[in-house]
Order: structure tokens, then C-alpha cells, then sequence
């Protein structure tokens, strides 16, 4: 049996980016993960990420699931797709032994074999979570990664008409991608009085008119022999069905995105100290700052270690990396130190504002609990949310400008800069944290629309008011490919139609990275408030 | 709920077939951690080890004794974590000097 340096069990971000940073500082690592296909769910993403350029942010998903494999083999790293870790032992000197089968797709996957390694990663990711109702094994019920697997891998369209359960960004984002499979989605159902995602990819599916349903739930699924309607129901404060509020929807699949749990069962096996922290998804292994676990030699890194972001997953793969890499004595301890500082930093930003603040206070404990230490107190910086109250429509295009501008519609602090990035004139600022919101210099916009496809949130427009009609500019990801020429329906932000509007150019480059800036043509009255327009039937 | 007829069952473990009424039943009756109702249910022992149901277990512990996430033990977790065929121990038992499978 062969003795690695760092076993790395997962292959998505967290996996393949501490595989590559520890292979980067001299170790021999050996990277395992079940799927034949590299980047774990980044795989099935087909959208734009949002972070800044360290997290590939404005990069689809697959593509970074690519990018971090061919990182990853460029670094030396032994990468074994298609191989399941299915049992995970403490070795007798320290070290540990990973069980894995799989490989051979002739024989069914049976080929087994042993790994060894001085060090252990576990990004194994985390698993979604149910719901249970009368109904809910019907056929056309499916959690949102099945979604996703059908439509975005094997381009297969789970039904005509959905209902998604769940707004947290994972339900945001499948429901978009339903739209743009050519599935109509009848309604978004949250049980919460708020929508749990980023309010970006809310606006993405309003404005295609979905209707988003706050404080209710899917209460039953009936058919026959598989999903033709969903009984949806208001929920009290209690979180009890108000008799009398259900509503029927004829829909044949119902989809369920309603969270994630850490897949713990290898560290379990391994014995590590966790803790229930909600906020980070339920039971969480124990970490210290290193992203060590109360195993010695034993590291976890990405949604195993709380149920967060991609972005912070490529971080702590990075620093989980870099820590294995470390204590064995690998790489330069002065660059290192400096290095895991730095990651430290970007880390501290994406979970700033005030989506970030629960899961860094939650993180804060994790730490702290496995240290001893006293817990922190609770993070003040969580704040209200700031929605500015001067909507865009006050500054949305500058009447008499002679070219366009930018019209920056993102109220929410998210950590994400690819507007400032794309900026050739350096005029949208969003600086240090991360987090902050994008300011735009008006006189320095030339409205050349790069920000616009930039935007992973689709959160810029592009207004002129210089002409004797304005036009808009938005951006657009849907088939039919958008005509110019055409008569289209113009639609506000919530979806409704505004009136008829004609397309005037529709731009998709290699930059734009198929997103289309479609602008349409509107009265000066509507300049404001025309975010989109409908998409043509089919 | 539909107007007419009685409540469907729901089903809560796919694998083997337990309902979540079975497993209000146990919790009534006294079996309150979820490695008591999996060894008397079977609730999580089948194909998928309980992937799906194990949380919705949690959930109905927890409804019913108002007890919160954290104050409910986890079941204990073996190898292995995903389904393998047996030939696949006796082979590794073969080809592995001692056979050492713990």
C-alpha cells in the first residue's frame, strides 16, 4: 500500500483546491472523489459565481469545477475520479487508511483498494435535506441537486410545469434554470416571511413572473401514479397551515430545495468532537483555525465543515491545504504563515454583511468550542440590512446625457466585485470588505455595458435617455435566442408586462460569456422601470 | 389535506418502507434517540443508510418532545458509508495479508 503525504476525500472546491495548495507546498497527495466528473456540485452549476477573481467569480459553475481539476493535475496531485471513499481507519502510527471502491464501471464499481496518508482531508461536502408530506414519494418530486442533474448535466427537462419549495439561493437559482430549460414554474413557496437567498437571484425570477410565496409550504403532492397537483397553504406564526388557505396548483414536479446538512459519516467514523450549529446546517465537526479537527492530522474543509458558500469552500480547501502542508514540514513557514493570513482575511470578508454575520459568529464558536475558549460574543456587525430608500428610478439614466449609464440595482451586501473588476474606467468602486455595495461614479460611466454581463446577479442595466426615445439594456439568458427587430413585451422588475417594446440589439461575444445585452427601445416614462421582457413561447 | 377520504400514509424511509406515523408511534411510546427507532423500525437501514430519513427523524423527535437539534443524539455511524457489494469485503479480505478489515 502506498503512503500519501494528504489524502483528500471529495472532489469539489474545497477538495481539489487543498489538494492543489498542499501539492503547491511539496506534498504528495492523493485526491479521491465518487463522481467521474471533477468540481462536486459546481459540476451541475451552469450559472455565474459570484466572489471576486481569487474564487473564479463571473465564471460558471462547471467551468470552475474544470479549471480547479486541471490546477489541481498541474500540481501534481493523484487524482482518482470515479473512486468512493466508503470507510475511513485510524492507521497504528498516526496515519490514516481510506477504503475505496469504484473505477471500473464494468464490473459495477467493485474494485477495491487502500489508501494511506500521513494527513487526512475530508471535503466530502453536504447532502440536502428532506421534506416530508403526504404525497412526497411520488414520482415528480425531487430534491434540487436531481433538478440540476437532469437538466444541467443530462440535459433532460423533469417536467412541464414545477413548483420549488424553498428560497434560499439554491432554490433561486434552480428555479431559474428550470425557466431556461423551457419549465414553467407556477410558484416559489418559502415558509419563512423572507426570502432566504440573495435578493439578486430573486430578481432574476420575478422579473420572468414567477410568483414568490412567503409563509407558506406544500402541505400534500396527489396523482395518479406521480405528481399532478400540490396543495399549497399559508402558515401561521406557529408555523401551523391556516385552514381554509389552501390552494391547488396543477403542476407535475415539485421540487425541494429547502437546505443542506453537513455529510459527516466518514469523520464520524473517525471519531471526531462536533457541535449542532444551525446556522452552519445542524452537526459540525469541531475545527480549530486551521480547519484541524479534534483528530490530530485530521482536517475538514467546505460544506462538511458548515454549510456555506463555494467561495468559502475554495478558501478553506486553500487553507486546509496549506495547514496539512505545513505540519509535516512542507513548504516555506514564513510564506505559509503569511499566506493562511491572507486566506484568513478573504474568509473574514465573504462572511461579512449582514448574510455572513450568523455564519461567522457560528464559525467563531466552532472554533472556539474545540480551543476551550471562552465563546465570542455575539458579532455586532450584523445590523439591519441597508436598502438604500432612494430606489434606482430617481438616478436610472440622466436625462439630456448624451450615452448611456450604468443603473446598479444591488441593495443587498453580498460578497461579490465583478462590476469592479469589469470596469474599464474604474467607475464602480465596491473596495474592502467585500461585502460592500457598489458605488458608481456617474461621470466616469461610459455606459459600455461590460458590468453589465459581468454581473452575476444580473443586477445592472444599462438606461439612455439621450435620444428621443430611451432605451434599456438587460441582460438575458434564455432560448429563443433574442431577435433584433422583434416586438417584445416589456417587464418590469416584479415580471409584470409594461407594454410593447422593440429589441434594437442583441450582443452575446466571448466575453460576455452567453449572456446576451438585449436593449429594447420605451418611452422615457418607462426608462426607469423596464428591467426585461417576456420570454417568447416556444 | 384533500377534502375527501382519509389522510394518505407518508412514507418517511424509502428504503424500508417505514411511515411517519410508525414513528410517531415509537416516540409516543418511550423511544426517543434515533438508534432505538432504527432498531426497531428499521428506519435508515436500508440501501442509502438513512441519508434521507435520518433529519425527518430528528424533526419528528423533536416536534414531539420539544427538545432542540442539539439536545438529540446522532446515531452511531459504521462502515461502510455507501452501499458495496459483499465480494467486495471478501475480496479485500483475500488480497490484504491478515485479512484486517476492523
Amino acid at each position: 500500500m502506498t503512503m500519501a503525504d494528504v489524502i483528500v476525500i471529495g472532489g469539489g472546491p474545497a477538495g481539489l483546491s487543498a489538494a492543489t495548495t498542499a501539492a503547491a507546498h511539496g506534498a504528495r497527495v492523493i485526491l479521491v472523489d465518487e463522481q467521474a466528473i471533477p468540481g462536486g456540485q459546481l459540476s451541475k452549476q451552469i450559472h455565474k459565481f459570484f466572489g471576486s477573481r481569487e474564487h473564479l467569480a463571473g465564471t460558471r459553475g462547471f467551468a470552475i469545477g474544470r479549471r480547479l481539476l486541471e490546477d489541481a493535475l498541474a500540481a501534481g496531485v493523484d487524482v482518482r475520479l470515479g473512486r468512493a471513499a466508503y470507510a475511513a481507519y485510524p492507521g497504528t502510527g498516526g496515519e490514516f487508511e481510506v477504503a475505496v471502491y469504484g473505477g471500473d464501471a464494468a464490473t459495477g464499481g467493485s474494485r477495491a483498494a487502500r489508501l494511506r496518508g500521513r494527513r487526512l482531508i475530508v471535503a466530502t461536502g453536504a447532502s440536502e435535506n428532506p421534506l416530508a408530506f403526504p404525497g412526497w414519494t411520488l414520482p415528480g418530486v425531487m430534491g434540487a441537486g436531481a433538478v440540476q442533474t437532469l437538466v444541467n448535466v443530462h440535459r433532460v427537462r423533469p417536467g412541464r410545469r414545477a413548483l420549488m419549495v424553498g428560497s434560499g439561493n439554491v432554490g433561486l437559482i434552480v428555479t431559474y434554470q428550470l425557466l431556461q430549460a423551457g419549465v414553467d414554474v407556477a410558484a416559489l413557496v418559502e415558509a419563512m416571511p423572507r426570502i432566504g437567498g440573495y435578493l439578486v437571484h430573486a430578481g432574476k425570477v420575478r422579473r420572468a413572473g414567477v410568483p414568490i410565496l412567503l409563509g407558506q409550504t406544500v402541505l400534500e403532492a396527489s396523482g395518479d401514479g406521480r405528481v399532478e397537483r400540490a396543495v399549497v397553504a399559508r402558515l401561521d406564526e406557529r408555523g401551523q397551515a391556516v385552514l381554509g388557505s389552501e390552494r391547488s396548483f396543477d403542476v407535475d414536479t415539485i421540487c425541494l430545495a429547502v437546505g443542506l446538512s453537513p455529510w459527516l459519516e466518514l469523520l464520524l467514523i473517525l471519531g471526531v468532537r462536533t457541535a449542532y450549529i444551525p446556522a452552519l446546517g445542524g452537526h459540525v465537526p469541531l475545527h480549530d483555525r486551521d480547519l484541524q479537527t479534534s483528530v490530530p492530522g485530521l482536517y475538514v474543509a467546505g460544506d462538511v465543515a458548515g454549510v456555506e458558500e463555494a467561495s468559502v469552500a475554495l478558501e478553506e480547501g486553500r487553507l486546509a491545504g496549506m495547514a496539512a502542508a505545513e505540519s509535516l514540514g512542507r513548504g516555506d513557514r514564513v510564506a505559509l504563515a503569511r499566506a493562511k493570513l491572507e486566506v484568513a482575511a478573504r474568509l473574514d470578508g465573504l462572511r461579512g454583511g449582514p448574510f455572513g454575520a450568523a455564519r461567522r459568529e457560528a464559525k467563531a464558536r466552532q472554533v472556539n468550542e474545540l480551543s476551550g475558549a471562552p465563546p465570542l460574543s455575539p458579532a455586532a456587525a450584523a445590523g439591519p440590512e441597508s436598502v438604500p430608500a432612494s430606489r434606482a428610478d430617481g438616478r436610472a439614466g440622466i436625462p439630456g446625457r448624451p450615452r448611456p449609464v450604468a443603473v446598479i440595482e444591488c441593495y443587498q451586501q453580498i460578497p461579490c466585485n465583478p462590476c469592479e473588476t469589469a470596469c474599464p474606467r474604474g467607475a464602480i468602486t465596491i473596495g474592502s470588505p467585500i461585502t460592500n455595495l457598489p458605488k458608481l461614479d456617474v461621470d466616469a460611466c461610459t455606459g459600455c455595458g461590460l458590468c453589465l454581463t459581468a454581473c452575476p446577479g444580473q443586477a445592472i442595466f444599462l438606461v439612455d435617455r439621450s435620444g428621443e426615445t430611451a432605451t434599456v439594456t438587460f441582460p438575458y439568458e434564455y432560448l429563443p435566442a433574442p431577435e433584433v427587430g422583434r416586438r417584445v413585451t416589456a417587464v418590469d422588475a416584479e415580471g409584470r408586462p409594461v407594454g410593447e417594446a422593440a429589441v434594437t440589439s442583441a450582443r452575446m461575444t466571448r466575453k460576455t460569456n452567453r449572456t446576451w445585452a438585449v436593449t429594447v427601445t420605451v418611452p422615457h416614462a418607462y426608462a426607469g422601470v423596464v428591467r426585461g421582457m417576456l420570454r417568447p413561447r416556444r | 389535506m384533500g377534502p375527501e377520504g382519509s389522510k394518505p400514509k407518508t412514507v418517511i424511509c424509502r428504503c424500508e418502507d417505514v411511515t411517519v406515523e410508525e414513528i410517531r408511534k415509537l416516540i409516543e411510546k418511550g423511544y426517543q434517540t434515533p438508534d432505538e427507532i432504527k432498531r426497531l423500525s428499521r428506519c435508515g437501514m436500508g440501501q442509502c443508510q438513512g441519508r434521507t430519513c435520518r433529519n425527518l427523524v430528528l424533526q419528528e423527535i423533536g416536534a414531539a418532545t420539544g427538545r432542540e437539534g442539539k439536545d438529540i443524539p446522532m446515531s452511531t455511524f459504521r462502515p461502510p458509508t455507501k452501499p458495496v457489494k459483499l465480494g467486495l469485503y471478501a475480496r479485500a479480505r483475500a488480497e490484504h495479508e491478515g485479512g484486517d478489515d476492523r
